[in-house]
């Protein structure tokens, strides 16, 4: 199999690019040199080459079973389990006295990149098993973190996390679990859970289930949703985590994709016996939980960019030995056919991969340093403030956008296959597969763009895209130091104009006090959004190439590095970029087409 | 116990090879560099032996700057400390020389190394250290335990296997599976910044210069003869590759 990423990429984007050096002057990372990232990164290679990427295709033949109320999944997942909590990873980027050891975000989303690209649905495990034990340590007593989440970042257990029932998926108010008080401070849970992504296995001795539920008598909506802790097996009079906590494998989905992770249907109290632990207060589950949430919707906008780097690389090295056809400027049937790399719409199939990988990686990775940031300048620090707004507003985008166009790199990664692409001899179209749910996990397209328009850019006076606007004017204004540069520069100011004018425009529909005229086109708004983003996160990174080739005069593949990263910068504002003219024209079309009118609906 | 684990720094197996300066130099330029694979096991052995028995594992590594990356990997992996001979490895005599010279102002129970290096694989560098130090030395070691001042070992050999015993102190060369694959852990990272790395100089000098280096000649170019056709593989065999 192919590369599945770049690591000459993933080292410009943490040493050249955001600079990951500099962190270490900050007290939350001095414990740390520059030279330990990499072998973090080294740790990632080693477990992605062992254990993770010899059973990518074979997890996705031989998918999770339900056999009599048990689930079995492929061996290589304790494998890689083993590998994770024994390394230390689960946890790296904790705080110290939660058993992590401090490591920047960003360093652990380059860890992370390289092992979702191996086997993106091995990653979930360890991602899940971090969120909860994460949530457990930020808002759990300390009962509950040593009994819980201690155990779970040495990988001894694992974690989900439970939000969605059958009648409330994206609408979380109308969660109905319920909890009920019991005499001695614990809940008995019931209720039922679906989609609950690695919620039965045979690799751990305990499943630690973080459950939305409502305590008795609880407000209505979301203001009423508690976080609880839910073992699968609880403990006995002697401490042993013995006692069937009643959290029944109800049902397995059979998935389009990632299949090497179950998704579970999970009942929970159908005994009336499955006991509850509160995390923090009652009624502030669903703030707790954002916590995690947030955290994957990053790890979501990862998947899609994970995966789209090793379609991209499995097609690149296809379109090198594929020989099919001749240049459209030879006629002469008698030469040899070439390959079709040559063929100016296959470079451009690959070009729109690599634009989108590169450029994903970019986004995503900036909200991680601006994580790391908080943490380096602690929260209350006027700059770490201006980077936590305009996280809150960008996190829903570097979901988003990865997620929606990871899913069109790996089709054209597909379409350069031709018909083998469509088949199990290659790998695309399993990738295919996988990255499908990417735009529906942790909160679909359409309710991230509602968010976006609906909240992001309108709170705090809109503040978060003020804040925004500003930094990419810093890029522009740099890139505008570069004759090469300048052209793009000047487009992306346009564009930016652009922006501000269509979100002003939506605005003044909001104002008119009809929400769903006003949030009717929000996906587009967020289309729009995120092409000027990630073309900014281009411009940045063709501002820290030009500079190289400038300063450092470069020879060979370095050069060459460094001008492929200025040819795909070009190409995405001369084949991406463009797509604002048709976005922003819709937005600011008045004729509305998707709205029912009320009598229609009565 | 004390152990010493010899490693190399070698270019990645992935590395694209090229060469500078009229081909007499190795053109390090964009070349990703690991530990050599053979050492990495000869480096978990010692380490597993250390929680066996309880001692100090000691990385060497006869090699430039560029090589404490690797050496702090090892470190990372779980030695307790490293030695670097500050020069360039340019032959197994001279690389031998400088491991016999440290190990000979330490009484170390065992030497260990990769059963080759994956660069130059001469694979004769632990019988040299073991002639220079005056005790034995085997390779290529694939089982090694310690009972009290005895190691037990099996060896490959020629078509088969061999177990075979010897009194500490020994050079050994390793190969898998004599230990579990480790990878350094979020603690090891952290630990391996403040663990000593001592860099000393050589003694002696190299007594081999490269004249010229030159890549393998490039692979023919396939073709395919289908399976019913085999008279015109016979007559491509005969006329044109010249083989029949």
């Amino acid at each position: 199999m192919a590369q599945q990423y770049s690591r000459r990429n993933l080292d410009f984007m943490l040493k050249e690019v955001l600079k990951v050096g500099e962190l270490t002057q900050y007290p939350h990372f001095q414990d740390y040199t520059p030279d330990m990232f990499d072998m973090v990164l080294d740790t990632a290679e080693e477990i992605a080459d062992k254990i993770m990427r010899p059973a990518y295709v074979e997890s996705d033949r031989k998918q999770p079973e339900l056999i009599n109320g048990q689930v079995k999944v492929h061996p290589a997942v304790k494998d890689y389990m083993k590998a994770m909590g024994d390394s230390g990873m689960i946890s790296a980027t904790f705080h110290y006295e939660h058993g992590g050891q401090q490591l920047p975000l960003l360093v652990n989303a380059a860890n992370e990149f390289i092992r979702g690209a191996a086997h993106n649905s091995f990653v979930m495990f360890t991602g899940l098993t971090a969120g909860s034990a994460h949530l457990i340590y930020s808002f759990g007593s300390k009962e509950l973190q040593e009994k819980f989440a201690d155990r779970m970042i040495t990988a001894e257990w694992t974690g989900t996390m439970c939000l969605t029932e059958p009648q409330a998926g994206s609408s979380l108010s109308d969660v109905v679990t319920t909890a009920s008080p019991q005499a001695d401070g614990t809940y008995k849970i019931k209720g039922q859970k679906v989609f609950i992504s690695a919620g039965d296995h045979d690799i751990a001795d305990n499943i630690i289930h973080l459950v939305l539920a409502r305590i008795e008598g609880a407000p209505l909506g979301t203001k009423g949703i508690s976080l609880f802790v839910v073992p699968k097996f609880r403990a006995d009079d002697a401490g042993n985590y013995t006692i069937d906590n009643d959290v029944v494998s109800t049902g397995i989905y059979h998935k389009m994709g990632q299949k090497a992770t179950p998704a579970m249907h999970l009942t929970f109290g159908d005994k009336d016996n499955s006991v509850g632990y509160l995390v923090g207060e009652a009624n502030r589950g669903l703030q707790y939980m954002f916590q995690m949430m947030n955290e994957a919707r990053l790890g979501v906008g990862m998947g899609g960019t994970y995966i789209a780097s090793a379609a991209y690389y499995a097609a690149l090295e296809y379109a090198q030995e594929r020989p099919q056809g001749r240049r459209l400027t030879n006629k002469n049937l008698v030469d040899s056919q070439t390959f079709i790399i040559n063929h100016p719409d296959v470079r451009r199939m690959l070009t729109f991969q690599k634009a989108i990988v590169e450029g994903c990686i970019g986004l995503l990775f900036q909200c991680y340093w601006w994580q790391d940031m908080i943490h380096g300048l602690g929260s209350d620090n006027e700059e770490a403030k201006a980077y936590q707004t305009m996280l809150d507003l960008m996190t829903t985008v570097a979901k988003t956008y990865p997620a929606e166009y990871g899913i069109k790199a790996v089709n054209e990664g597909l379409q350069v296959f031709g018909g083998y692409g469509y088949t199990e001899d290659f790998p695309l179209e399993q990738m295919a597969r996988d990255v499908r749910i990417m735009s529906i996990y942790e909160g679909t397209t359409g309710i991230h763009s509602l968010n976006l328009l609906g909240r992001g850019v309108t709170a705090n006076g809109g503040k978060a895209p003020q804040l925004l606007f500003a930094e990419v004017m810093k890029t522009v204004i740099e890139a505008k130091n570069h004759e090469v540069l300048l052209p793009y520069a000047e487009k992306l100011e346009k564009e930016l104009g652009r922006l501000q004018k269509v979100t002003m425009h939506l605005l003044g529909l909001a104002a008119q006090g009809n929400n769903e005229v006003f949030l009717a086109d929000a996906t587009l708004y967020m289309e729009l959004f995120g092409i000027i983003t990630v073309a900014w996160q281009w411009l940045k990174q063709g501002v820290v190439s030009q500079n190289a080739i400038e300063q450092s005069a470069p020879t060979g593949d370095e050069l060459a590095f460094y001008q492929d990263k200025i040819h795909t910068m070009k190409f995405y504002f001369h084949y991406e970029l463009i797509k604002t003219l048709s976005l922003a024209a819709r937005l600011l079309d008045t004729e509305v087409l998707t709205v029912l009118h009320e009598e229609v609906e009565a | 116990m004390k152990i010493l684990v010899c490693i190399t720094n070698v270019p990645d197996t992935t590395a694209k090879i090229s060469f500078i300066d009229g081909d007499t130099k190795f053109n390090k330029t964009g070349v990703q560099y690991i530990c050599g694979p053979y050492d990495d096991y000869a480096l978990s052995r010692a380490v597993e032996l250390k929680e066996q028995h309880g001692g100090t594992v000691t990385v060497l590594n006869v090699g430039e700057a560029e090589s404490e990356q690797v050496i702090r990997k090892c470190l990372a992996i779980g030695a307790d400390d490293a030695i670097r001979v500050n020069t360039e490895p340019t032959d197994s005599y001279f690389v031998a020389e400088q491991i016999a010279h440290i190990a000979s102002q330490e009484n170390y129970d065992l030497i260990l190394m990769g059963r080759e290096s994956i660069d130059f694989n001469s694979g004769v560098v632990h019988g040299l250290v073991g002639e220079m130090l005056g005790i034995p030395s085997l390779s290529p070691v694939m089982k090694l335990e310690i009972d009290g001042g005895v190691a037990k070992m099996t060896r490959e050999i020629e078509g088969g296997k061999e177990d075979v015993e010897a009194s500490l102190p020994l050079v050994l060369g390793c190969q898998e599976p004599i230990a579990e694959w480790k990878i350094p852990n979020m603690r090891g990272i952290m630990s391996a910044r403040t663990k000593p790395l001592k860099v000393v100089e050589p003694v002696g000098s190299g007594l081999t210069i490269t004249e010229k280096y030159a890549l393998p000649a490039p692979k023919g170019a396939v073709k395919m003869i289908p399976a019913e056709e085999a008279e015109k593989l016979i007559d491509l065999l005969k006329n044109e590759a010249k083989v029949l």
